[in-house]
Formats: C-alpha cells, sequence, structure tokens
C-alpha cells in the first residue's frame, strides 16, 4: 500500500478471526442469495436445465470472488492510534483514509451482534459531531475492543476540543 | 435552590401569571416562591382551530370540485356545514386542552416547557444549546398581532411554543439569543413592532439588504430556472412535433399553459419567500428576516455556523454575484425550499461581492479566503473532471480551508479548521491511475459536505499531516475579533465543561 493511505506508524490489523468470520458470513449469505436465484430461475424457465446450470455457474463464481474479496478487505483495513488522531484506512479499489482527532471524539461505541458474538468480535464506533466521519473499527476480538473503547476515551477527555 | 430575582421577567399576557403548582408545599431548605409560569396566548386555540378547518374546507372543496366534473349528487348542504363546522369545534377544543396543558418557563436559571394532554411532557433546555430562533408569523396569527417562536435546540425536533403575542415573541428571543451566548442578560419588555415586512429592532445593524429588482433577476438568471426553461422548451417542440398525431393544438396549448404557470409559480416562490430579505447584525449574531406572506425572522449565531458555501449560477459569473448559504449546527434537515415560513440554509440568496466579503467579515473576522492561495488541481484531473478540471482547486491557511469545485454552479467551499471533524481521503481505481486523491472535511452540519476533488495525490500526502494538525488544534474563538477576544482564554472551556456541553441538549420526561 502507497504512503498516501498508510503513513508511517504502528499500524494495527484485524487478526485472522476477523477474517474468517467474514468469509463465514459472507460464504453463508451468498449461498442463501444463490440457492433463491436458482429457485427463481427453475420457476420462470420452467426448470429449463440449460438457465439453471448457467445461473449455477454464475452464482457460483460470484460466491467465490466475494469470499476472497471480503477477506482480502479485511486485511486492507487498518487503524493506527497516534498521539493525537486515531487514522483508520481500508479499501482495495476504493482506498480511503480518515483521520479523526481524539479532541473531536464525542463517544466511542462498542457493538456486536449475536452471529460476531459467536466468534467473540466486537465492532467499535467512533462517534464524532459529524454523522459523517463514519469511523468504525469491524470485527475486534471483544477484549481488544473494549480496551481500544477505554484508550479513546481517556485520550478523548484528554485533549477536548470545543464543539 | 434559591430563585433568582425574577424581576427581570415581564408578562406582558392579559391573563394573570399562572403558579406552577399552588399545592405544593414549599420543601424545607431554601423555599422558593413557586415559579412564575405562563401560557401561551389565549386565542391560541381558536387560530389552530381555524387553520384545521382552513384545511378542510380547502380538501373538501377539491372533493367536491371533483363531483361536480363527475356530475355526481351534492350531498346536502347542511351535512357539509355540520361536518366542517364539527371538526372545527373539535378541533378548537383540543386546542384548547392543549393549551390549558402547555406552561412554560423563561426566567433567569431555566427554559422549561409543559405540554401534552395524555402524555404530560416537560422538556428543559439548557440555555447554551440554543442554536437558533425563529420568530414566525403565518397569517391567521399575523392578523391577531401574535407569532410562534421556534426553538432550534439542535436535536431533529424543534420545540414550538405557539402562539404569543409578538412583542413577547421579540423580547423572548432576544432573551435567549443573548442567554445563548452566556451573555447575563435582562428580559426587558419590547414594544410590539406592529405589523410590518421587515423586522428590526433599534440595535440592529443592517448589513445587506436584497432590493426585489435584483432577486428577480438572480431568480430569473439562476441555473434552476434556466433548466426549468431548457426542459420546457424541449417538451413543448416535443408536443408541437407529435402534436398532428396525437392531441392536435390543445395539447400544445394545454403543455404550454402548465409550463408558463411553472415558471411563473418557481419565480413568484423565490421572490415571496425571499422578499426584503434584510440580513443584520446584534450583539447576539445574525439576523435574517424575508418574506412576503409570512414574515420569517431566524437568528444565526456565528459560532454554529459550520461551512459557508459561495455558489455562483452560470451566468451570475457575468454580474458578480453570490449566494451563499451556511450549515448550521443542528439546522438538522431542513429542506431546501428557501420559500415558505421555514427556516432555510441561505446566507444571503444574491448578493454581490463586497457584501459577501462584508457578511464573512462579521462571521470570522480574522479568516480572509480571498488571500488564501489555491493550489489547482493538475491537468491529468480533466480526465476525471473534463468541465470542472480547470476550476477545481484547494488551499489553506491557519484558520480556514478553502476548496473550489462545481462547473455548471461554482461552488467556494470555505471551512474554519476549528469546524473540522474528521478528514478522509479517497481513491478510487481511475484516481490511483492518474494519481489522483479527493478530500472530504467532516463537519458538524448535515447538509453541505465539504469536499475537495481531483487534488494531486503528491500535493495531498505533503498537506494531510498539516490539514490534521489543524484541525485539531486549540485556538481561540475564531468568531471573535482580536480585540473582543477576552485576555484570559475564558472562553475556552476546559475539559470537563465540554464534557457538559455535549451532553443531551434538552432534558425531557414524559409521565
Amino acid at each position: 500500500m502507497d504512503a498516501l493511505f498508510q503513513p508511517d506508524g504502528d499500524w494495527q490489523r484485524l487478526g485472522d478471526v476477523a477474517v474468517v468470520s467474514h468469509r463465514v458470513n459472507s460464504l453463508a449469505l451468498n449461498l442463501l442469495a444463490s440457492i433463491g436465484l436458482l429457485v427463481g430461475v427453475w420457476i420462470l424457465t420452467n426448470g429449463d436445465l440449460l438457465w439453471v446450470g448457467a445461473a449455477a455457474v454464475a452464482a457460483a463464481s460470484w460466491t467465490t470472488w466475494r469470499v476472497i474479496r471480503i477477506g482480502r478487505w479485511i486485511r486492507s483495513f487498518g487503524f493506527r492510534e497516534g498521539e493525537r488522531d486515531l487514522l483508520i484506512t481500508h479499501g482495495l479499489w476504493y482506498k480511503s483514509l480518515t483521520a479523526i482527532p481524539y479532541g473531536r471524539m464525542l463517544s466511542v461505541e462498542v457493538t456486536t451482534g449475536p452471529v460476531s458474538r459467536l466468534w467473540g468480535l466486537a465492532d467499535v464506533q467512533l462517534i464524532t459531531a459529524s454523522h459523517r466521519s463514519n469511523a468504525q473499527i469491524p470485527a475486534l476480538r471483544a477484549t481488544d475492543a473494549a480496551r481500544l473503547r477505554d484508550h479513546l476515551i481517556a485520550l478523548g477527555e484528554k485533549q477536548a476540543l470545543p464543539l | 435552590m434559591i430563585d433568582p430575582p425574577l424581576d427581570g421577567v415581564q408578562t406582558p399576557e392579559p391573563e394573570p401569571a399562572h403558579s406552577a403548582d399552588p399545592d405544593a408545599v414549599p420543601p424545607q431548605a431554601g423555599p422558593p416562591e413557586p415559579k412564575r409560569t405562563e401560557r401561551p396566548h389565549p386565542l391560541t386555540p381558536l387560530i389552530r382551530g381555524w387553520v384545521v378547518s382552513l384545511a378542510l374546507i380547502i380538501g373538501l372543496g377539491r372533493e367536491i370540485l371533483g363531483w361536480f366534473t363527475e356530475s355526481r349528487p351534492l350531498p346536502p348542504l347542511q351535512l357539509l356545514l355540520g361536518g366542517i363546522g364539527g371538526i372545527a369545534v373539535i378541533a378548537v377544543l383540543i386546542g384548547l386542552a392543549s393549551w390549558l396543558a402547555t406552561r412554560f418557563v423563561i426566567d433567569a436559571d431555566e427554559l422549561r416547557i409543559e405540554s401534552g394532554i395524555l402524555l404530560r411532557k416537560s422538556q428543559r433546555i439548557a440555555f447554551d444549546k440554543v442554536t437558533s430562533i425563529d420568530v414566525l408569523q403565518p397569517l391567521a396569527a399575523r392578523i391577531f398581532a401574535l407569532a410562534e417562536l421556534e426553538i432550534d435546540i439542535g436535536s431533529s425536533e424543534r420545540v414550538k411554543l405557539r402562539y404569543l403575542t409578538r412583542a413577547r415573541s421579540y423580547s423572548l428571543r432576544d432573551y435567549l439569543l443573548s442567554r445563548a451566548h452566556s451573555h447575563q442578560a435582562e428580559l426587558v419588555h419590547t414594544e410590539d413592532p406592529g405589523l410590518q415586512l421587515g423586522d428590526l429592532s433599534a440595535e440592529d445593524e443592517v448589513l445587506v439588504q436584497v432590493p426585489p429588482q435584483r432577486l428577480l433577476l438572480g431568480a430569473v438568471t439562476s441555473n434552476e430556472f434556466i433548466g426549468l426553461l431548457i426542459t420546457i422548451i424541449i417538451t413543448v417542440t416535443a408536443a408541437a412535433i407529435a402534436a398532428p398525431y396525437f392531441g392536435g393544438p390543445v395539447l400544445v396549448l394545454a403543455l404550454g399553459v402548465s409550463a408558463i404557470s411553472g415558471i411563473g409559480g418557481f419565480v413568484v416562490r423565490r421572490l415571496t419567500g425571499q422578499f426584503n430579505f434584510t440580513l443584520s447584525s446584534r450583539p447576539a449574531g445574525l439576523r435574517i428576516s424575508r418574506g412576503l406572506t409570512s414574515l420569517t425572522s431566524q437568528s444565526v449565531p456565528p459560532r454554529r455556523i459550520q461551512l459557508v458555501r459561495l455558489s455562483q449560477s452560470l451566468w451570475w459569473r457575468r454580474f458578480g454575484w453570490y449566494r451563499a448559504e451556511i450549515d448550521v449546527l443542528g439546522m438538522g434537515m431542513r429542506n431546501e425550499e428557501d420559500t415558505h415560513a421555514s427556516v432555510s440554509s441561505v446566507l444571503l440568496p444574491v448578493a454581490d461581492h463586497a457584501q459577501v466579503r462584508l457578511v464573512l467579515a462579521r462571521i470570522w473576522p480574522e479568516a480572509d479566503w480571498e488571500s488564501i492561495q489555491l493550489h489547482p488541481a493538475p491537468f491529468r484531473a480533466r480526465w476525471l473532471h473534463p468541465v470542472a478540471g480547470p476550476f477545481l482547486g484547494l488551499g489553506h491557511d491557519d484558520l480556514l480551508v478553502v476548496s473550489r469545485h462545481g462547473w455548471l454552479e461554482r461552488r467556494w467551499d470555505l471551512v474554519p479548521h476549528a469546524r473540522v471533524q474528521s478528514i478522509r481521503i479517497d481513491q478510487g481505481p481511475v484516481s490511483r491511475k492518474l494519481g489522483l486523491a479527493d478530500l472530504a472535511f467532516h463537519t458538524a452540519g448535515s447538509r453541505l459536505h465539504p469536499h475537495a476533488y481531483g487534488l494531486d495525490a503528491n500535493h495531498v500526502l505533503e498537506r494531510q499531516d498539516e490539514l490534521i494538525m489543524l484541525a485539531q488544534a486549540h485556538r481561540s474563538d475564531i468568531t471573535l475579533a482580536p480585540a473582543a477576544r477576552p485576555a484570559a482564554p475564558a472562553d475556552q472551556p476546559g475539559p470537563e465543561a465540554l464534557r457538559a456541553d455535549q451532553a443531551e441538549a434538552t432534558i425531557s420526561d414524559t409521565e
């Protein structure tokens, strides 16, 4: 990755658990969608095997692509706890780098859903006064997420900036 | 709690002030006298009933017109009138009940509104959370010299007090605005300014007044108008060509009539909405008053302004005119229709360069957007931005970031570093091949999204640290002139004060 989206520093990546969990999620969702698609095609074409076969190939290749892709996307994710700001980078084709000064944080949220709880994962979201900041770090280990939250809150309180 | 003296409070209402809770036993420690609470004006239920029945009459009228054309039998007149009358009476009764249930306190130490018939709601608002206050005068209320007070506290719901006497509305507005700036203010009784098109008091200093001619010319030369015109010309031409095969000249005529009414409607809306647009300055902030059919006056505390966007329609370049829009913290999802009695984000509908300078100097005295050197986007950016390419640019000094973009409508986004919440750099696959990057500045406003497009990636790389540093630098209030600034940074709240500032704006509870 180039210097634009990854300035020097101690970058933290998401762990293998995050990659595996996202791959499994993606696989499950895409398989469900594929089955739906195949049933739809079956009904629409009155069971024409040629069409159903073509749809199956398309669905299988899409699913494979998505499963590989989501893993790479999660690996592209990184964050850096700087001295005064948090940097978050992600993206494969559309890369982005978000910088949030600690002083601008209003709160930090840790959320976890039923599926990610199975993996012992949680998302950390930084809330600033701007709803467009969208600073989310997905799929951290729950303990890491809690630690990060407390750390960020402590830094934010120390460096608070006026709204 | 010891009650501060209430001499500042006056109750110009005809009815005596009500005690909050006459049966309440005063607590042992520091027995305060019951707070003086007020009710809205007693005519309120009548006006609200009138509004409901008017809406009803218009709605029913449309239905009946429909019946006429379908030549259906009409229901008996008595039934109709009785129905309307009945609903109007119910509306008045509901209005009466809600009027009885509504009380408010605005005094030296609190701003509290109690309302609700079944669900009692007590809303207490911190003075410094008030972002803007508007005095609205719909026609029905105007007749009785009443007005509605709308308090914006940054949440999606605006607190409404209706209806108060006009004088009371204005004095409360002035008081709350001063308190919002943490001035110690006295609630003074202002004289009823009477029915008037403008809304100025003695301490107001008029900065910009937009004459109707310029408003008209501005509307006619705006991109929206030209776009409307082009659409209509295309439709009517197409209809004229197709006419022999379909409806004949009637089709063209019908289209033409609706086209003309569309154009007329656009111009009239612009004119009546922004009629007599006056931007004035008073100690507590800026004030906008405008409108022909319903007078809207809106207060804008400069501290809450997140960014200013100047924009210029295609033809306005020739006149050197600009339109200035602002995004204010807590303006929420205000509509863009800058026409009716609703609050809009337009700071200046049509203004020349000198006026823009004047107003910006009021908002951010030290910031000078014109002296900022803009770095143009590199030539290769024209692959992605063929028309806007030569105009794109970004620059900053230690107070402001200026981004220039847009093609049919040229835009300058002026964002103070002090209002930037976070910064994002974006790069898509094509941009990466070209060595370009985009920047987005996130502010607390929700309507305008300041961006800079097609920048040289290396340039961004060099600047990103600096921009991020500037976004988090502690500095004194950008809205104050150096002379007006306190020597000790008393205005600079410490971390604790900030936490309190960011706490929930309203404490409301429902029973």
